[in-house]
Protein backbone atom coordinates (compact mmCIF):
# COMPACT_ATOMS: atom_id res chain seq x y z
CA UNK A 1 0.00 0.00 0.00
CA UNK A 2 1.12 3.39 -0.85
CA UNK A 3 2.11 5.67 2.13
CA UNK A 4 0.75 9.03 2.88
CA UNK A 5 3.53 10.88 1.95
CA UNK A 6 4.44 9.49 -1.39
CA UNK A 7 0.81 9.57 -2.33
CA UNK A 8 0.70 13.73 -1.20
CA UNK A 9 4.01 13.76 -3.19
CA UNK A 10 2.61 12.23 -6.98
CA UNK A 11 -0.51 14.27 -5.98
CA UNK A 12 1.95 17.37 -5.89
CA UNK A 13 3.36 16.65 -9.21
CA UNK A 14 0.24 16.63 -10.35
CA UNK A 15 -1.47 19.57 -8.95
CA UNK A 16 1.48 21.60 -8.51
CA UNK A 17 1.54 24.12 -11.26
CA UNK A 18 -2.35 24.58 -11.15
CA UNK A 19 -2.14 25.20 -7.34
CA UNK A 20 0.89 27.59 -8.01
CA UNK A 21 -0.96 28.96 -11.19
CA UNK A 22 -4.44 30.07 -9.05
CA UNK A 23 -1.94 31.42 -6.11
CA UNK A 24 -0.54 33.68 -8.49
CA UNK A 25 -3.56 35.61 -8.72
CA UNK A 26 -3.44 36.28 -4.84
CA UNK A 27 0.76 37.05 -4.49
CA UNK A 28 3.18 39.76 -5.07
CA UNK A 29 5.42 37.18 -6.52
CA UNK A 30 6.97 33.92 -7.47
CA UNK A 31 8.43 33.25 -4.11
CA UNK A 32 5.12 34.36 -2.26
CA UNK A 33 2.90 32.03 -4.53
CA UNK A 34 4.49 29.40 -3.69
CA UNK A 35 5.06 29.99 0.00
CA UNK A 36 1.28 30.33 -0.21
CA UNK A 37 1.03 26.31 -1.91
CA UNK A 38 3.23 25.90 1.44
CA UNK A 39 1.20 26.80 3.61
CA UNK A 40 -1.98 25.72 1.84
CA UNK A 41 -0.95 22.26 2.10
CA UNK A 42 0.09 22.32 5.55
CA UNK A 43 -3.29 23.04 6.52
CA UNK A 44 -4.45 20.88 4.32
CA UNK A 45 -2.13 17.88 5.56
CA UNK A 46 -3.68 18.24 9.18
CA UNK A 47 -7.05 18.76 7.77
CA UNK A 48 -6.83 15.68 6.16
CA UNK A 49 -5.79 13.80 9.00
CA UNK A 50 -8.98 13.44 10.20
CA UNK A 51 -10.50 12.81 6.82
CA UNK A 52 -8.34 9.83 6.52
CA UNK A 53 -4.90 10.96 5.27
CA UNK A 54 -5.86 10.56 1.50
CA UNK A 55 -4.89 13.68 -0.63
CA UNK A 56 -7.68 16.28 -0.80
CA UNK A 57 -9.77 17.46 -3.44
CA UNK A 58 -8.82 20.49 -5.70
CA UNK A 59 -11.94 22.62 -4.85
CA UNK A 60 -10.79 22.50 -1.47
CA UNK A 61 -7.45 23.42 -1.99
CA UNK A 62 -8.59 26.56 -4.13
CA UNK A 63 -10.35 27.68 -0.96
CA UNK A 64 -7.74 27.44 1.41
CA UNK A 65 -4.94 29.08 -1.03
CA UNK A 66 -7.63 31.90 -1.10
CA UNK A 67 -8.36 31.47 2.76
CA UNK A 68 -4.55 31.74 3.22
CA UNK A 69 -4.04 34.73 0.09
CA UNK A 70 -6.54 36.74 1.94
CA UNK A 71 -4.24 36.44 5.21
CA UNK A 72 -1.17 37.00 3.59
CA UNK A 73 -3.04 40.31 1.86
CA UNK A 74 -3.41 41.43 5.25
CA UNK A 75 -0.03 41.15 6.44
CA UNK A 76 1.29 42.61 3.06
CA UNK A 77 -0.89 45.83 4.36
CA UNK A 78 1.00 46.22 7.49
CA UNK A 79 4.35 46.42 5.57
CA UNK A 80 3.18 47.98 2.37
CA UNK A 81 5.46 50.83 3.26
CA UNK A 82 8.75 49.02 3.51
CA UNK A 83 8.16 47.46 0.42
CA UNK A 84 7.35 49.86 -1.79
CA UNK A 85 10.77 51.27 -1.75
CA UNK A 86 12.15 47.65 -2.88
CA UNK A 87 12.95 46.92 -6.31
CA UNK A 88 12.34 43.22 -7.30
CA UNK A 89 15.14 42.22 -9.88
CA UNK A 90 13.96 38.66 -10.44
CA UNK A 91 11.04 39.14 -11.72
CA UNK A 92 11.77 40.22 -15.00
CA UNK A 93 10.74 36.71 -16.93
CA UNK A 94 8.63 35.72 -13.94
CA UNK A 95 5.06 34.55 -15.87
CA UNK A 96 2.21 32.53 -14.91
CA UNK A 97 1.80 30.34 -17.54
CA UNK A 98 3.83 29.28 -20.60
CA UNK A 99 3.19 28.73 -24.05
CA UNK A 100 3.09 24.77 -25.21
CA UNK A 101 4.58 26.28 -28.48
CA UNK A 102 7.61 28.64 -29.14
CA UNK A 103 6.49 32.12 -30.96
CA UNK A 104 3.32 31.31 -30.07
CA UNK A 105 1.94 34.82 -30.61
CA UNK A 106 -1.16 34.66 -29.81
CA UNK A 107 -0.87 32.76 -26.38
CA UNK A 108 1.65 35.32 -25.16
CA UNK A 109 -0.97 37.91 -25.55
CA UNK A 110 -3.36 35.81 -23.73
CA UNK A 111 -1.21 34.90 -21.10
CA UNK A 112 -0.73 38.89 -20.48
CA UNK A 113 -4.49 38.97 -20.97
CA UNK A 114 -4.92 36.47 -17.89
CA UNK A 115 -2.80 37.91 -15.85
CA UNK A 116 -4.00 41.34 -16.38
CA UNK A 117 -8.06 39.88 -15.79
CA UNK A 118 -9.48 41.48 -12.40
CA UNK A 119 -9.18 38.98 -9.39
CA UNK A 120 -12.84 37.59 -9.57
CA UNK A 121 -12.90 37.10 -13.43
CA UNK A 122 -9.47 35.44 -12.94
CA UNK A 123 -10.20 32.76 -10.02
CA UNK A 124 -12.79 31.74 -12.21
CA UNK A 125 -10.85 31.10 -15.06
CA UNK A 126 -8.15 29.38 -13.72
CA UNK A 127 -10.16 26.99 -11.48
CA UNK A 128 -12.39 26.30 -14.16
CA UNK A 129 -10.12 25.74 -17.49
CA UNK A 130 -7.01 25.12 -15.75
CA UNK A 131 -8.38 23.26 -12.36
CA UNK A 132 -11.27 21.68 -14.51
CA UNK A 133 -13.41 22.36 -11.92
CA UNK A 134 -17.28 22.33 -12.46
CA UNK A 135 -19.46 26.16 -12.27
CA UNK A 136 -20.87 24.46 -9.22
CA UNK A 137 -17.43 23.61 -7.41
CA UNK A 138 -16.66 26.84 -8.14
CA UNK A 139 -19.59 28.13 -6.98
CA UNK A 140 -18.65 26.66 -3.41
CA UNK A 141 -14.94 27.54 -3.27
CA UNK A 142 -16.14 31.53 -3.85
CA UNK A 143 -18.96 31.58 -1.73
CA UNK A 144 -21.29 32.05 -4.70
CA UNK A 145 -23.86 30.91 -7.16
CA UNK A 146 -23.20 28.55 -9.50
CA UNK A 147 -24.83 31.01 -12.24
CA UNK A 148 -22.74 34.12 -11.31
CA UNK A 149 -19.79 31.63 -11.71
CA UNK A 150 -20.89 30.93 -15.22
CA UNK A 151 -21.25 34.58 -15.68
CA UNK A 152 -18.02 35.50 -14.78
CA UNK A 153 -16.67 32.81 -17.00
CA UNK A 154 -18.50 33.96 -20.26
CA UNK A 155 -17.60 37.74 -19.38
CA UNK A 156 -13.92 37.37 -19.26
CA UNK A 157 -13.85 35.22 -21.74
CA UNK A 158 -15.34 38.32 -23.49
CA UNK A 159 -12.80 40.36 -21.94
CA UNK A 160 -9.65 38.26 -23.33
CA UNK A 161 -11.04 37.72 -26.61
CA UNK A 162 -11.78 41.73 -26.84
CA UNK A 163 -8.33 42.41 -25.92
CA UNK A 164 -6.64 39.23 -27.65
CA UNK A 165 -8.20 41.22 -30.90
CA UNK A 166 -7.34 44.93 -29.88
CA UNK A 167 -3.49 43.72 -29.11
CA UNK A 168 -3.32 42.02 -32.30
CA UNK A 169 -4.31 44.87 -34.62
CA UNK A 170 -2.09 47.07 -32.41
CA UNK A 171 1.08 44.87 -33.46
CA UNK A 172 -0.27 44.62 -36.51
CA UNK A 173 -0.25 48.57 -37.11
CA UNK A 174 3.06 48.04 -35.77
CA UNK A 175 4.76 45.99 -37.87
CA UNK B 1 -14.34 39.72 -32.29
CA UNK B 2 -13.41 36.46 -31.20
CA UNK B 3 -15.56 33.57 -30.38
CA UNK B 4 -15.50 32.19 -26.66
CA UNK B 5 -14.38 28.88 -28.27
CA UNK B 6 -11.58 29.89 -30.32
CA UNK B 7 -10.71 32.36 -26.65
CA UNK B 8 -10.38 28.56 -25.49
CA UNK B 9 -8.67 27.27 -28.06
CA UNK B 10 -6.20 30.02 -27.42
CA UNK B 11 -6.13 29.42 -23.67
CA UNK B 12 -5.07 25.53 -23.83
CA UNK B 13 -2.16 26.49 -25.63
CA UNK B 14 -1.41 27.67 -22.30
CA UNK B 15 -0.10 25.82 -19.57
CA UNK B 16 0.66 26.49 -15.85
CA UNK B 17 4.47 27.09 -15.24
CA UNK B 18 5.47 24.32 -12.74
CA UNK B 19 6.53 25.07 -8.98
CA UNK B 20 10.29 25.97 -8.74
CA UNK B 21 12.75 23.04 -7.89
CA UNK B 22 13.11 24.48 -4.52
CA UNK B 23 9.67 25.33 -3.49
CA UNK B 24 9.30 21.44 -4.74
CA UNK B 25 11.32 20.05 -3.14
CA UNK B 26 10.37 21.86 0.74
CA UNK B 27 7.22 20.73 0.09
CA UNK B 28 8.24 17.25 -0.17
CA UNK B 29 10.69 17.62 2.74
CA UNK B 30 7.52 19.05 4.58
CA UNK B 31 5.36 16.12 3.83
CA UNK B 32 8.28 14.04 4.64
CA UNK B 33 7.68 15.92 8.34
CA UNK B 34 4.37 15.94 8.47
CA UNK B 35 4.18 12.30 7.97
CA UNK B 36 6.91 11.90 9.97
CA UNK B 37 8.84 10.11 7.56
CA UNK B 38 12.69 9.13 8.30
CA UNK B 39 14.77 11.11 5.30
CA UNK B 40 17.10 9.25 3.72
CA UNK B 41 21.24 9.86 4.79
CA UNK B 42 20.29 11.50 7.96
CA UNK B 43 21.14 10.09 11.02
CA UNK B 44 19.07 12.16 14.28
CA UNK B 45 18.40 9.54 16.37
CA UNK B 46 21.33 9.18 18.51
CA UNK B 47 22.04 12.84 18.91
CA UNK B 48 18.67 13.15 20.78
CA UNK B 49 19.38 10.65 23.34
CA UNK B 50 21.27 13.19 25.48
CA UNK B 51 18.45 14.01 27.65
CA UNK B 52 18.75 9.98 29.17
CA UNK B 53 21.29 10.43 31.32
CA UNK B 54 22.75 7.27 33.22
CA UNK B 55 20.07 6.98 36.10
CA UNK B 56 17.41 6.08 33.20
CA UNK B 57 15.17 8.44 34.48
CA UNK B 58 14.20 11.24 32.04
CA UNK B 59 15.55 14.38 32.05
CA UNK B 60 13.41 16.23 33.65
CA UNK B 61 12.82 20.40 32.32
CA UNK B 62 13.32 18.71 28.37
CA UNK B 63 10.76 17.15 27.56
CA UNK B 64 7.50 19.81 27.64
CA UNK B 65 4.83 17.11 27.30
CA UNK B 66 4.88 13.08 29.10
CA UNK B 67 2.38 10.62 28.00
CA UNK B 68 2.58 7.45 29.34
CA UNK B 69 0.99 5.02 28.02
CA UNK B 70 0.98 1.17 28.77
CA UNK B 71 2.53 -0.60 25.44
CA UNK B 72 -0.42 -3.45 23.66
CA UNK B 73 1.84 -6.57 22.45
CA UNK B 74 0.94 -5.55 19.28
CA UNK B 75 3.03 -2.57 19.09
CA UNK B 76 6.53 -3.40 20.18
CA UNK B 77 6.88 -6.08 17.78
CA UNK B 78 5.88 -4.44 14.58
CA UNK B 79 8.27 -1.35 15.13
CA UNK B 80 11.85 -1.57 13.54
CA UNK B 81 14.05 -0.80 16.35
CA UNK B 82 16.89 2.18 15.39
CA UNK B 83 20.32 0.86 14.95
CA UNK B 84 21.57 3.76 15.93
CA UNK B 85 20.36 4.24 19.32
CA UNK B 86 21.13 0.65 21.10
CA UNK B 87 24.39 0.92 22.81
CA UNK B 88 23.59 3.81 25.27
CA UNK B 89 20.63 2.40 27.13
CA UNK B 90 20.25 -1.39 26.52
CA UNK B 91 16.83 -1.56 27.99
CA UNK B 92 15.03 1.72 26.29
CA UNK B 93 14.37 1.08 22.82
CA UNK B 94 13.03 3.95 20.69
CA UNK B 95 10.04 2.90 18.97
CA UNK B 96 9.93 6.12 16.54
CA UNK B 97 10.19 9.48 16.36
CA UNK B 98 8.65 12.27 14.38
CA UNK B 99 9.14 16.52 13.68
CA UNK B 100 6.23 17.87 12.42
CA UNK B 101 5.50 21.47 11.49
CA UNK B 102 2.25 22.78 13.25
CA UNK B 103 1.94 25.61 11.86
CA UNK B 104 4.08 28.52 9.56
CA UNK B 105 3.24 32.33 9.90
CA UNK B 106 4.60 34.77 7.59
CA UNK B 107 5.53 37.55 9.79
CA UNK B 108 6.92 40.14 7.26
CA UNK B 109 9.92 41.41 6.19
CA UNK B 110 12.72 42.26 9.06
CA UNK B 111 16.17 43.88 8.67
CA UNK B 112 19.39 42.32 9.59
CA UNK B 113 21.92 44.74 11.97
CA UNK B 114 23.68 45.87 8.43
CA UNK B 115 20.06 46.59 6.64
CA UNK B 116 19.73 43.38 4.48
CA UNK B 117 16.24 42.45 4.14
CA UNK B 118 15.27 39.73 5.64
CA UNK B 119 11.80 37.67 5.40
CA UNK B 120 11.01 35.98 8.75
CA UNK B 121 8.55 32.85 8.74
CA UNK B 122 7.79 31.68 12.49
CA UNK B 123 7.43 27.55 12.49
CA UNK B 124 5.86 25.83 15.13
CA UNK B 125 6.86 22.34 15.24
CA UNK B 126 6.44 19.31 17.69
CA UNK B 127 9.44 16.90 17.91
CA UNK B 128 7.82 13.32 19.43
CA UNK B 129 9.02 10.70 20.40
CA UNK B 130 8.27 7.21 21.73
CA UNK B 131 10.44 5.01 23.83
CA UNK B 132 9.77 1.59 25.22
CA UNK B 133 11.27 0.37 28.25
CA UNK B 134 11.75 -3.47 27.90
CA UNK B 135 11.77 -4.04 31.01
CA UNK B 136 8.32 -2.94 32.11
CA UNK B 137 6.70 -2.56 29.01
CA UNK B 138 6.04 1.20 29.51
CA UNK B 139 5.91 3.33 26.23
CA UNK B 140 6.85 7.30 27.07
CA UNK B 141 5.76 9.32 24.24
CA UNK B 142 7.82 12.84 24.58
CA UNK B 143 6.36 15.78 22.98
CA UNK B 144 8.71 18.28 22.45
CA UNK B 145 7.08 21.53 21.06
CA UNK B 146 9.05 24.11 19.84
CA UNK B 147 8.98 27.81 18.02
CA UNK B 148 11.46 28.83 15.43
CA UNK B 149 12.20 31.94 13.60
CA UNK B 150 13.33 31.45 9.94
CA UNK B 151 14.85 34.55 8.51
CA UNK B 152 15.35 34.24 4.49
CA UNK B 153 17.33 36.82 2.36
CA UNK B 154 15.41 38.48 -0.28
CA UNK B 155 16.91 39.20 -3.46
CA UNK B 156 16.61 42.81 -3.82
CA UNK B 157 18.47 46.41 -3.63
Amino acid sequence: MESPANAWKQWLAENGPRLLLFARGWSKSRQDAEDLVQDAIVRMWKYQEQHGGVPPDLPLVFSTIRFCGLNHHRSETRRRKREESVVYLNDFQDVWLDPALEEDEEAVIMRNAVQNLSDKLRDVVIMKFWGGLTFLQISKTLAISPNTAASRYRYALEQLGHELRRLKEVRHAQA
Amino acid sequence: MHKPDSVEAVLSRLIPSALSEGSQSDIEAMIDDLAGTPVEGVTRRKSRMYWMGGSGIAAAGVAALLVFQMASPAISPSVSKPAAIEPELPNVVMLDESDRIESMTDEGWQEDFDGTALRAMRLSAVQENRMLDEETGIVVRISQPRVEMLLMPVSTF
